[in-house]
C-alpha cells in the first residue's frame, strides 16, 4: 500500500559544495541517497518535497556540513493479503520468482491453482493449464502476498495465485 | 502431514505425567502448554555457616510446551507414567511442513522461519537445506521434497527416453578470450587468421570486469561442429550448463551457442550460484539420484564427487596460450596433458612478455597458462570459512589476468613471432618444420596463422554419447522386462549411468600395456595421478617399467631421452609414441592408430647409437622376469654378474636399482638425477665450500650477537664459527676424522690465516677443540692486539644494528679508549666468577659450555671468564 509519509534525515555535503545553492545540493543529494531504497519494512519510492532544511553543522574532524532534513515522501508498504502486479522472472519446478517494482516474490507451485502445471519441455520451461494461462518469464501475473520478511535493505515475499482474479494479467 | 513430537533431552528425567492438558483433536499452537508434569530433585538446606546442612527431596511441577502447530492427532503417553527417559510423546498433524521456503519464508505457509523459540530444539530452516534451482539460491527444499522433484524428473526423462547431460563451457564446447586482437584480425580479410576468426561470435558484459578490462569484448569460438553437435545430442539428452563463469558471463555464451533457448532452455547454473568456490558438484542440481546424468568437462579435477559420471573431454584451445578464463576460480590445473604445443608456447610467451614484478601478478599470468599457482594454491588447501575473502581474491586474479590480455595481446605476439620465423625460414630457403605450434602445412597464405581451427573432439564425443544412450535404454528395457511391470515407466529399473560409461570405456583400450615416461612429475603416485586414471579407466593397463610385453611407450616431448625411452628403443614390439597419441586415445575412445604420433627417437638412444650401447652393455633385459610375478628390472654386469646396486657414478643405473624400492616415487619424471651426467662436480664442490664459509660465518653472527667480546678480530670469529659447527655435528655418530679433513678443508678455503691454529690441532679429540675455543680467540687477541685489525679480508656477514655498534666499540676499544685486549682478557678472567650470576645473556652460553666443563675444566672457565669480561667491558 503507498503512503505520504513525513521523513527526517541528516544529510551531510563536502565543504567544497558550501555555496550559495547550498539547500538545493542537499535536496539534490538526499534525492540520490534515499529514493528507491528500502527503510526497514517499507520503500521509498520518491520524495515529493523537502520541507525543512536545518542549519549547517560542520563536524569535527571531518569538514563536512550536516543538515537535518524534514522531507516528504511516498512510501510503499506491502502488507500480507495485499495483492500487487508482478512480473514473473524466473521459473522452476518449486514455483516461480516475480518481481513486483522492487520486491522479490515466490510463488510456490503449492499456491497455484490445481490446473496449472510445470510444463519442464516447452521452451522456455512454464507454468500452464494447457489452455489460456501460461506463465512464463516476462508474464505479467496477480498475486496476493502472504508472507513477508525483512532483512536491512531488503524485502521478500512469499505470494499465492491461487484465488479469484490472481494469475497471469491477459492484457 | 504428522509429525512424531519427541519430549526432548533437557527434562530433568525421571518425571511423571501428572495432567494432559489437550485432548486429541485439538489445534495446539507452538509454545502452547500442553502437558504438565512432575520431577523430583534434591536441595541442600540448613545452615551452611554453621555446617549443618542435609539434602532434602523436593518435587516440582513444570510445562511442557508444544514445539509445532497443528492438530493434535493422539498421546503416546497417559497421565500419571513415569518416563525414565527422553521418549515419542505426541503426535501432531502440522498444517505446513515447510518443505520450501525462500529467504527463510516457507513457501507455503508464508511464516517466517527464522525465528526462534525455547520450545523447539532446531530451526525451522533447517527443515529445508537443500538448494536444487539452477539460477537461484535462496530457495531450499527438503530432502523429501528434493526426491519428489526428482522422481517426476526421472520419470518425464523416460518418458522421452532421455538422459540429462550437464555440459562445461570454456574450452569444452566454446573458448573465450578477450585479446582484441582477435577482433581486428576479424575485421582484416588480408590477415591469415581471417579465416578462423571469422565465426567468432562476440559480447560485452554490463557488469563484467572493472579496470582495463571494462567493457571489453569477449570472442567466443564455438568448438567445430557444435551446433550439430548439440542439435542431434539434444534428442537423446536434456542439456544443462554448469560453468565456473559468472551468471551474465554464462548467460551470454548460452545466447551465442543456443539463441532460442532451445537447448539449454533456463537450465543454466554458474559460479554464482554454485555455493562452491572451487568444485562442482552434481548434487547441487540433482541432490538425490545421479543415476541419469552425465557429465562432460575438460577438467576432471573440478568433479570430485562425481568421476564417475564424468566424460572428460580434451581442452579445447582455439586461441592458443590463452587458456580459461575463468580459470582464477578454479585450482590450478594439474591434470593435463598440456598440450605440447602450448607449453612451448607459453614459455615463448613468458619470456617475451615480462612479467609484473610484483608477485600475485606473475600468479595470475601462471593461471592464464594453465601453470600451477602457488599462491592460489595455498588459498585452496586452507579454504576455510572465509569464502568471501576468496571470491575477492580470485575475482581480482581474474581481473589482472584479463587485463594482461587485454594489455599484452598474447596473439598478436604469437602471430608476430611466427612471422618472424616464417621470414627466417624463406631466408634459409627451407620450410619451417620446427616444432613450432603451427605445424607449417602449405597454406595459400604467405604468412603462417596462428589460429587453427582442426579439433575434431565433437564428432567423437558424439558418438560416445549416443552409444551410452543406447547402452543405457538397453539395460533399462531389461531390467524392466524382468520387473514386468505393467506401468509406462519404472523407476526401480533405472540402471546407473556411470557404470554403462565404465563399462563402455574399458573396453576401449583394453590389452595395451601403457608406460608413462617423463608425463607425471616426481613423487606424484602413477596410479592416483590424472592421467594414470584415465588411462586405467580405459581398460589399459599401466606399468611402471619396460618388460617385453608392454605395448605401448608414451613420451613426453619436453623430455625425449629418458632412460625408458632407451630400454624401448630395444625392443622392437613396443611402439613408442609422444602424448597426443594418448590423447587421441582418450577421444576416441579405442586405440588409435600410432602411425602419426611415431616418436622420433633420439639417434644416440636406438639400439646402435653410442650412449646406448655403453649401456646397453651392462644394462640388459633379462628374460627370466617376465615369466616371474612382478616385472622387475635387474642390471647385470659388464662382467656378467648381476647385481641390484650399481655403486659408480652412472646414476641412470643407480636410479633404476632403487625402483624396487620406491616404486612410486622411481616412475614419476624423468630421474631428477638425469642431468647429473653432464654435472661439473669442481664448480659444486667449489659452492659447497662457499656454502660452508658462509655457513661458518653466520655462526660468527650468532656468536657475535652471544658474547660481544668475540668479533676484536675477525679470526677468531671464524674459528670460533667452526667450532660451534662441530658442536652441533657433535650428535653425529660421524666419522671424526672425515669432519676435520672438512674442518680443514673449510679453513683453507676461507684462506685465513688466524684458522691455522684449528688446523693444527686437528687430530685432537673434538671435545677439546671445542673447548679450546676460548684459547685460541684469546691467542688470536693477542696477535691483533698489535693493531692488524683485518676484519674487512673477511666476507663480511650481514649484521644487525647492534652488531654494528659492538663492532664500532670493539674499534673504539682497540683505539686505544679502554686498556687493550691481554689486560682486558686478564681482567675479565679475574672478575669473571663476581659477575657470572649477573648476567642473563651470559647465562644460556654458560650452559652450554658447562657441558665441556667435565672435560676440560680450565678451559671452560677461561671461556665463561672471557664471556664475563666481554660484559664487564660494556659496563665500563
Amino acid at each position: 500500500m503507498f503512503f505520504l509519509h513525513n521523513l527526517e534525515r541528516r544529510v551531510t555535503l563536502h565543504p567544497s559544495y558550501f555555496g550559495r545553492n547550498m539547500h538545493e545540493l542537499v535536496t539534490t543529494k538526499l534525492v540520490k541517497d534515499v529514493e528507491g531504497t528500502c527503510a526497514g519494512d517499507y520503500y521509498i519510492i520518491a520524495i515529493m518535497d523537502t520541507f525543512d532544511v536545518s542549519e549547517g553543522r560542520i563536524l569535527p574532524g571531518s569538514g563536512l556540513a550536516e543538515f537535518t532534513v524534514g522531507y516528504r515522501a511516498v512510501v510503499w508498504r506491502p502488507f500480507k493479503g495485499e495483492v500487487v502486479d508482478a512480473i514473473a522472472y524466473s521459473v522452476n519446478p518449486h514455483g516461480m520468482f516475480a518481481q513486483a517494482g522492487p520486491l522479490r516474490l515466490f510463488v510456490s507451485s503449492h499456491l497455484m491453482p490445481d490446473e496449472i502445471q510445470y510444463d519442464a519441455n516447452a521452451t522456455p520451461p512454464q507454468f500452464t493449464n494447457n489452455a489460456d494461462m501460461v506463465i512464463e518469464p516476462g508474464t505479467h501475473v496477480r498475486v496476493k502476498i502472504i508472507g513477508m520478511r525483512t532483512e536491512v535493505g531488503e524485502m521478500w515475499a512469499i505470494g499465492s495465485i491461487n484465488g479469484d482474479f490472481l494469475g497471469c494479467l491477459q492484457a | 502431514m504428522s509429525k512424531t513430537i519427541r519430549l526432548g533431552t533437557r527434562l530433568r528425567y525421571p518425571i511423571t505425567i501428572v495432567k494432559l492438558l489437550k485432548a486429541p483433536g485439538e489445534t495446539v499452537q507452538k509454545q502452547e502448554r500442553l502437558l504438565q508434569y512432575s520431577f523430583k530433585w534434591t536441595k541442600e538446606v540448613g545452615d551452611t555457616i554453621r555446617g549443618e546442612t542435609w539434602e532434602e527431596e523436593q518435587t516440582t511441577i513444570a510445562d511442557w510446551d508444544s514445539p509445532a502447530d497443528g492438530e493434535l492427532r493422539q498421546w503416546n503417553i497417559k497421565e500419571g507414567d513415569l518416563i525414565e527417559q527422553d521418549q515419542a510423546c505426541l503426535v501432531i498433524k502440522e498444517a505446513c511442513s515447510h518443505e520450501i521456503q525462500f529467504q527463510g519464508l516457507c513457501a507455503i505457509c508464508g511464516k517466517d522461519m527464522t525465528e526462534v523459540n525455547w520450545a523447539t530444539d532446531s530451526r525451522d530452516t533447517e527443515r529445508a537445506p537443500i538448494s536444487m534451482v539452477h539460477d537461484q539460491t535462496n530457495l531450499t527444499v527438503s530432502q523429501v521434497h528434493a526426491q519428489r522433484t526428482e522422481h517426476e524428473l526421472q520419470r518425464r526423462l523416460l518418458l522421452q527416453r532421455k538422459l540429462s547431460l550437464v555440459v562445461d563451457l570454456d574450452q569444452t564446447i566454446i573458448h573465450a578470450c578477450i585479446d582484441p586482437t582477435v577482433g581486428e584480425w576479424q575485421r582484416d580479410p588480408s590477415n591469415p587468421n581471417h579465416e578462423s576468426v571469422k565465426d567468432v561470435k562476440s559480447f560485452q558484459l554490463e557488469d563484467g570486469p572493472r579496470g582495463v578490462a571494462r567493457g571489453c569484448w569477449y570472442y567466443i569460438k564455438m568448438r567445430p561442429g557444435l551446433e550439430g553437435f548439440l542439435k542431434r545430442i539434444s534428442t537423446m539428452y536434456e542439456l544443462h550448463v554448469y560453468t565456473m563463469g559468472t551468471r551474465a558471463y554464462a548467460r551470454e555464451v548460452a545466447r551465442v551457442v543456443d539463441p532460442n533457448q532451445r537447448l539449454f532452455g533456463n537450465r543454466v547454473i554458474s559460479r554464482d550460484e554454485n555455493g562452491n568456490m572451487y568444485a562442482k558438484s552434481l548434487q547441487r542440481l540433482f541432490p538425490v539420484n545421479t543415476n541419469m546424468v552425465l557429465i562432460i568437462d575438460d577438467r576432471a579435477d573440478v568433479w570430485p564427487r562425481n568421476r564417475h559420471n564424468l566424460i572428460k573431454v580434451s581442452p579445447y584451445d582455439f586461441f592458443k596460450g590463452i587458456g580459461d578464463i575463468n580459470s582464477s576460480f578454479l585450482p590450478p590445473r594439474t591434470d593435463t596433458l598440456p598440450s605440447e604445443t602450448a607449453v612451448t608456447t607459453t614459455n615463448g610467451l613468458s619470456t617475451t612478455i615480462t612479467p609484473t614484478p610484483t608477485i600475485p601478478t606473475a600468479a595470475a599470468s601462471a593461471a592464464a597458462v594453465g601453470e600451477p599457482v602457488s599462491a592460489l594454491d595455498d588459498l585452496v588447501s586452507m579454504s576455510g570459512g572465509e569464502d568471501a575473502a576468496i571470491t575477492q581474491l580470485q575475482i581480482e586474479e581474474q581481473a589482472r589476468t584479463l587485463e594482461r590480455q587485454i594489455n599484452e595481446r598474447p596473439l598478436q605476439a604469437l602471430q608476430e613471432k611466427l612471422d618472424k620465423e616464417d621470414e627466417e625460414a624463406e631466408k634459409s630457403t627451407t620450410p619451417s618444420e620446427d616444432g613450432e605450434d603451427t605445424p607449417s602445412s602449405p597454406s595459400p597464405h604467405p604468412r603462417h596463422q596462428v589460429l587453427l581451427d582442426d579439433d575434431h573432439e565433437l564428432s567423437y564425443l558424439e558418438q560416445h554419447l549416443t552409444e551410452l544412450h543406447r547402452i543405457y535404454y538397453e539395460e533399462y528395457d531389461r531390467k524392466r522386462a524382468l520387473h514386468r511391470s505393467s506401468t509406462t515407466v519404472d523407476l526401480a529399473a533405472v540402471p546407473d549411468v556411470g557404470q554403462c560409461l565404465e563399462l563402455l570405456k574399458s573396453r576401449a583400450l583394453r590389452g595395451v600395456k601403457v608406460v608413462l615416461s617423463g608425463l607425471i612429475p616426481i613423487g606424484v603416485d602413477l596410479q592416483r595421478s590424472e592421467i594414470g586414471q584415465q588411462v586405467t579407466s580405459f581398460g589399459a593397463e599401466l606399468r611402471n617399467n619396460i618388460t617385453k610385453d608392454v605395448t605401448h611407450l608414451v613420451v613426453s616431448a619436453l623430455r625425449p631421452r629418458t632412460k625408458k625411452v632407451r630400454q624401448a628403443a630395444r625392443i622392437p614390439s613396443i611402439k613408442i609414441v609422444n602424448k597426443d597419441w594418448l590423447e587421441e586415445c582418450f577421444s576416441q575412445w579405442a586405440i588409435a592408430d600410432e602411425e602419426p604420433y611415431l616418436f622420433e627417437v633420439h639417434p644416440d638412444d636406438r639400439p646402435g647409437g653410442r650412449t646406448a650401447l655403453a649401456e646397453g652393455e651392462r644394462e640388459r633385459l633379462s628374460d627370466v622376469d617376465e615369466d616371474e610375478g612382478p616385472p622387475r628390472l635387474r642390471l647385470v654386469s659388464a662382467s656378467g654378474d648381476t647385481r641390484e646396486l650399481n655403486e659408480d657414478e652412472d646414476e641412470d643405473d643407480e636410479s633404476e636399482s632403487e625402483d624396487d624400492l620406491i616404486p612410486d616415487f622411481e616412475d614419476g619424471e624423468t630421474s631428477p638425477i638425469d642431468g647429473l651426467k653432464s654435472f661439473n662436480w669442481n664448480s659444486a664442490d667449489e659452492e659447497l665450500n662457499e656454502f660452508l664459509a658462509g655457513d661458518s660465518d653466520d655462526s660468527d653472527d650468532v656468536m657475535d650477537s652471544d658474547d660481544g667480546d668475540e668479533e676484536l678480530t675477525a679470526g677468531s670469529g671464524t674459528s670460533s664459527g667452526g667450532s660451534r659447527k662441530r658442536k652441533l655435528g657433535e650428535d653425529d655418530d660421524e666419522d671424526e676424522d672425515e669432519e676435520e679433513e672438512a674442518e680443514s678443508e673449510l679453513d683453507v678455503a676461507l684462506d685465513e690465516p688466524s684458522s691455522r691454529p684449528e688446523q693444527e690441532n686437528g687430530s685432537v679429540k673434538r671435545l677439546k677443540r671445542t673447548t679450546s675455543r676460548g684459547k685460541s680467540s684469546l691467542r688470536n687477541q693477542f696477535i691483533s692486539g698489535d693493531g692488524e685489525v683485518d676484519t674487512d679480508s673477511l666476507p663480511t656477514p650481514l649484521g644487525t644494528g647492534d652488531e654494528e655498534e659492538d663492532a664500532a666499540a670493539s674499534k673504539a676499544l682497540e683505539g686505544g679508549l679502554q686498556p687493550p685486549p691481554p689486560a682486558a682478557s686478564q681482567q675479565s678472567s679475574v672478575g669473571g666468577d663476581s659477575v657470572f650470576d649477573e648476567i642473563d645473556e651470559a647465562e644460556l652460553e654458560a650452559d652450554f659450555m658447562a657441558e665441556f666443563a667435565a672435560a676440560d675444566a680450565p678451559a671452560s672457565v677461561t671461556v665463561v671468564g672471557k664471556e664475563d669480561g666481554g660484559k664487564s667491558r660494556e659496563k665500563g
